[in-house]
Parts: C-alpha cells; structure tokens; sequence
C-alpha cells in the first residue's frame, strides 16, 4: 500500500512551488548569460535580440522542467526549435556566401567543406589505417563555410558525448528535432506495429557505411545516404549520377523525416537509420546516467513503449526493468508512466533511489550543453529571420 | 549507502563538471588532442604536398606531388599543378611543365584565363611523356582530371598514367 501510494505520488511528477523552481533554475540562468553574452560575442542588433531571445527561451523551458516535474514536453519544445531553426541559419549562411546549397569542387578542394558530426564513425577506420581524413574539410578550418574545423567539431562531440551518451540524439543533434515535430503533429499513430527487427537496421547502415567508406575512402553516408543533405548542402550535381545522389537525399527525407514520423509517431530516421544513432549507442554504455523500470510498481501497461519515439522499449526490456541501448534519454517514458515506474537513474544506484536527484543530476548536464551547443543554433537561426524581418 | 551507490554519484556529479568545463576547456583541449593525431585532410581532395616551385615570367607554377589513390576509390592517379596569382596570369596560357623535375618538359598545358573569376575554365593538356594522360577540353569531370579556380590560383589536375 504504501508503495502504491509512492508510487502514484512519484507517477504525477514532482511538482515545485515557483520559488523552489526559480532557485533550481538559477544557475541555468547564469549559464545562459554566460553562453550568450560572454565578451567577443556579436553586439549588433540583431544579434542582441537573438541571444536574448535564445536565453530566456532555454531558461524559460529549464523552469517548466523544474515547475512541472515533467520532462520530455519542454525539452521537445526545445528540441523542434533547433530542428527548425538549424537549416534556416545555415541555408542563410550557405547561400551568402555561395550563393548555392550545392557545394562546389572548388570549396571542397579549398578544404571549406562544413563539417557536421554525422561522418564521424565512418571516419575512423580510414584515419587509424592510413592517419587520412576522408572528407573534404579541413583539419584547423579554413575559412569561408568551414567553422573551426574537423578538430574542433570532433573535440565538441567528444565532450558532449561525454557528457550525453546517446543522449546526443536528444539535446544536441541539430536534424532529429524536424522529424520530432513531424512525429508529434498527429494525435494517434495510423501505422501501429512496426516490426521491431527495424531496429537493427542503424547498424546495418553503420557497418556497410564504415566498410565502404573505408573501401572507397570517401565519406559514403554523406555522399549517397544523408536525408539531411535536403536542409543543409548537398553534392553540386555535375552529372546524372549527381542527380541521381541528390533526388536520393529528397526521397530518403521526405519518407524517413516526413511521412512516415507523421503516420507512425516515431522518430523513424532515428530508430530504424541513422548510422550516427547506432554509433551513439555504444556511448550508453559508457554515460553514467540510464533510465530504469522499477519492476515492483511497474503493471506492464506499456504506456511506455508506446510513448518512446526511438522505440527504445521492448516488453523483453521493461521485463528486465531497463530501455534498450538505443535509448536516448529524451524522458518520453518517464513522463508517460502513470505509476512513476519508469525513473531517471544513475548506474550503480538502486533503480528506486531517489530519481529525482538522477534527473536533477542529468538535467543540469544535459541542459548545460544544450544551451552552449544547440542555442547557439537556435540564436543563429533567430538572427537570420530578424535580418530579413527588422 | 553503497559503494557502487557513491561512485554512481561521483561519476554523475564529475558529468556535470564536465558539461561545465566544456566551452571554457574541455573543448578546446579534445579539439587540440584531435589535431596533434598529425592527421590530413585526404590528398584526392587536397592535392598533396607541394615539391617544387616553378618561377615564370610574373607567375609561377607550384608542383604538388602525385596523388595515388587508396584502395577501391574511384580516382586514378594524378598530379597537381597550381598557377599562381591567377590575376597575373595572361590572358591565355600555354606552359611547358617539367613535372618530375628531371629537367625535361613532361606535358604543355594550354587554358584562357576570363577576366571574371567565377567563369568556368577548359583546359588542354598535351602529354610529351608517356607517364601523363592527354586531355581535351576538359573542365571539371572529376578529382583527377580537372580546371578549377581556387582563391588566387589556378588548379589543374594531370592524370598519371599506369600507376
């Protein structure tokens, strides 16, 4: 009875007065004016208002996270923001100073190729075998579009996979928030079942990817597979094989980003693709954050499985009261067990021991490098819409 | 509380710290740590190291050396020669290259150098040895037979036969 009554207690949340919520938020409150207003940053206009905007934003979605005990809405918020405002800012960008999505042979013979983090496993094999980086960028940047470089941008995914494990996915990748949008536009699911051995199809494109890349020495997600390439770059088509390559990207963008999220309510890219999910998988095993079932309150109604947009629950794994490794940490389930069943945890610790110390814990970490990481790209994208709207 | 329990809690705490330290030093320190591996941007999209400098009248040739392609990749092999500055160069150029350095001319490249620098480039290359491949018109077809403007210098990508 008493583990009932807990457990019904912890199953609606931990709701906060306001002035305990404010004290939680505090140091977030710090850390965003650091982030955003830190000496060197931008004085314009434009950019005060975009960073400002940006601040109070993540803050404001930090406090409800506190307020409301409730996790998954507020950082969805955040989450579809940055999915949106990414392709705007870089689109924006990309196209002043090319004046074309396509990128150039030039630019990536100049080396100003922009790297993102999705090549970063099929880079690996390439570099321990011949110490050469198979991607038209450079190593130190060099100028133009090519930021800082593939050292700082693999420096920045170290630190925050660190920090994040997989839960990279889910409050640092600046794609998956589009198709978690899309997932959550419809009230129910028109496609329910899906098989769950799609699950395995990430690793599948992992492992080819990684061979073929390392066969052909050519980043060979970027060049065949990536949907994103339809909202940021793409390859300049020089030839029908270009073509080709880039009605590809539309087609996989359009079914695994667009249509199926909407029928399905699953962040499909995500669960059943990317090559970069699966490799974020791996670092679950090294994060110290996980989330449990606890199996005495837990009654398998499955409200779980059914919330979890990366289809990270199986009944197998709520009968062994964890997600599966592929989970990524976005509080979906947490938020949507009835019986407070489902908890933030840190290994080691009980599956019960006070959870939301765990979350409190995990919050602060992850919301931490949210704010630094992807509301520098939620600014940029603000940034860009007032230059055309001011 | 358990000893797992602590360094449960020790390990999440030092996460937090971590996440802190992240902008101010962590990055910076893992993005340096990347760039001492002495890894290099592959030389099919670089062009590889430059060996010799070749002194013109108001320009030069800058000679990189032959890239070999790795494994199943889908260029053959090539050399790259860079003139520059491109906005010394005549309106039309046509060099004999000693490539190899063995004081013997191994190709003559022909191309017209259009005032607008953003206006595509063809390039003709006669092979006086039989180690380079001939091309005709060519513009920008692949990472080994090419013309390309790059910045200040004028790029083209030679072709080497039998390697």
């Amino acid at each position: 009875m008493a583990t009932e009554a807990r457990g019904l207690r912890l199953g609606s949340a931990v709701r906060r007065g306001v002035g305990r919520s404010v004290l939680l938020t505090l140091p977030m409150v710090v850390w965003a004016l650091l982030m955003f207003f830190h000496p060197g940053t931008a004085t314009d206009r434009q950019s005060l208002i975009a960073a400002g905007a940006t601040a109070a934003f993540m803050v404001a979605l930090f406090f409800l996270m506190m307020r409301t005990g409730k996790t998954y809405r507020w950082r969805r918020v955040f989450f579809v923001a940055l999915g949106l405002l990414f392709p705007v800012g870089f689109i924006y960008q990309v196209m002043h100073l090319r004046g074309t999505m396509g990128i150039p042979m030039e630019e990536m013979i100049a080396g100003r190729t922009p790297f993102c983090f999705m090549p970063i496993p099929m880079l690996i094999l390439p570099a321990a075998v011949t110490r050469t980086v198979v991607f038209p960028g450079s190593i130190l940047g060099a100028g133009g579009m090519s930021g800082a470089g593939i050292a700082a941008m693999v420096g920045m995914w170290l630190a925050l996979t660190l920090v994040l494990g997989r839960g990279w996915c889910s409050y640092a990748c600046f794609f998956g928030g589009i198709e978690e949008g899309m997932a959550a536009a419809p009230k129910k699911a028109t496609i329910r079942k899906i098989d769950p051995r799609w699950r395995l199809m990430p690793w599948a494109v992992l492992l080819a990817m990684v061979l073929l890349s390392l066969a052909l020495f050519e980043p060979a997600y970027c060049e065949w597979l990536c949907p994103f390439k339809a909202v940021s770059e793409y390859l300049a088509a020089r030839n029908t094989l270009g073509l080709f390559q880039n009605a590809l990207f539309v087609l996989l963008f359009a079914g695994l980003v667009v249509v199926l999220p909407l029928l399905t309510k699953k962040r499909t890219q995500c669960s059943c693709f990317c090559p970069f999910g699966a490799f974020q998988s791996i670092f679950n095993k090294t994060s110290v954050f996980d989330v449990k079932i606890d199996k005495e309150r837990c009654k398998p109604c499955v409200l779980c499985q059914t919330a979890c947009p990366t289809m990270s629950l199986s009944k197998e794994s709520i009968e062994r009261g964890e997600t599966l490794l592929s989970c990524t940490k976005c509080g979906a389930c947490v938020d949507a067990c009835p019986r407070g069943a489902v908890n933030w945890h840190v290994k080691g610790t009980e599956a019960a021991a006070n959870p939301e110390r765990a979350r409190l814990l995990f919050l602060y970490a992850a919301w931490a490098m949210a704010v630094m990481f992807g509301g520098s790209v939620i600014a940029q994208g603000i940034r860009t819409i007032l230059h055309f709207v001011l | 509380m358990r000893m797992r329990a602590k360094l449960g809690y020790v390990a999440a705490g030092a996460t937090v710290v971590v996440a802190l330290l992240t902008p101010f030093l962590l990055m910076g320190m893992f993005s340096k740590g990347v760039a001492a591996l002495g890894l290099h941007v592959d030389e099919i999209y670089s062009g590889g190291p430059k060996v010799r400098t070749i002194q013109m009248s108001g320009y030069s040739i800058d000679v990189h050396r032959a890239v070999m392609p790795h494994m199943l990749q889908r260029e053959t092999a090539f050399v790259q020669m860079d003139w520059r500055p491109a906005t010394a160069l005549p309106a039309h150029v046509s060099d004999l290259v000693d490539v190899d350095g063995d004081g013997k001319p191994d190709v003559r490249v022909s191309f017209d150098v259009p005032k607008d620098p953003k206006a595509a480039l063809r390039v003709d290359v006669e092979a006086l040895s039989p180690r380079y491949e001939a091309m005709r018109d060519v513009g920008r077809e692949r990472y080994s037979r090419l013309i390309v403007r790059v910045d200040d210098a004028v790029l083209v990508r030679v072709p080497v036969v039998g390697r």
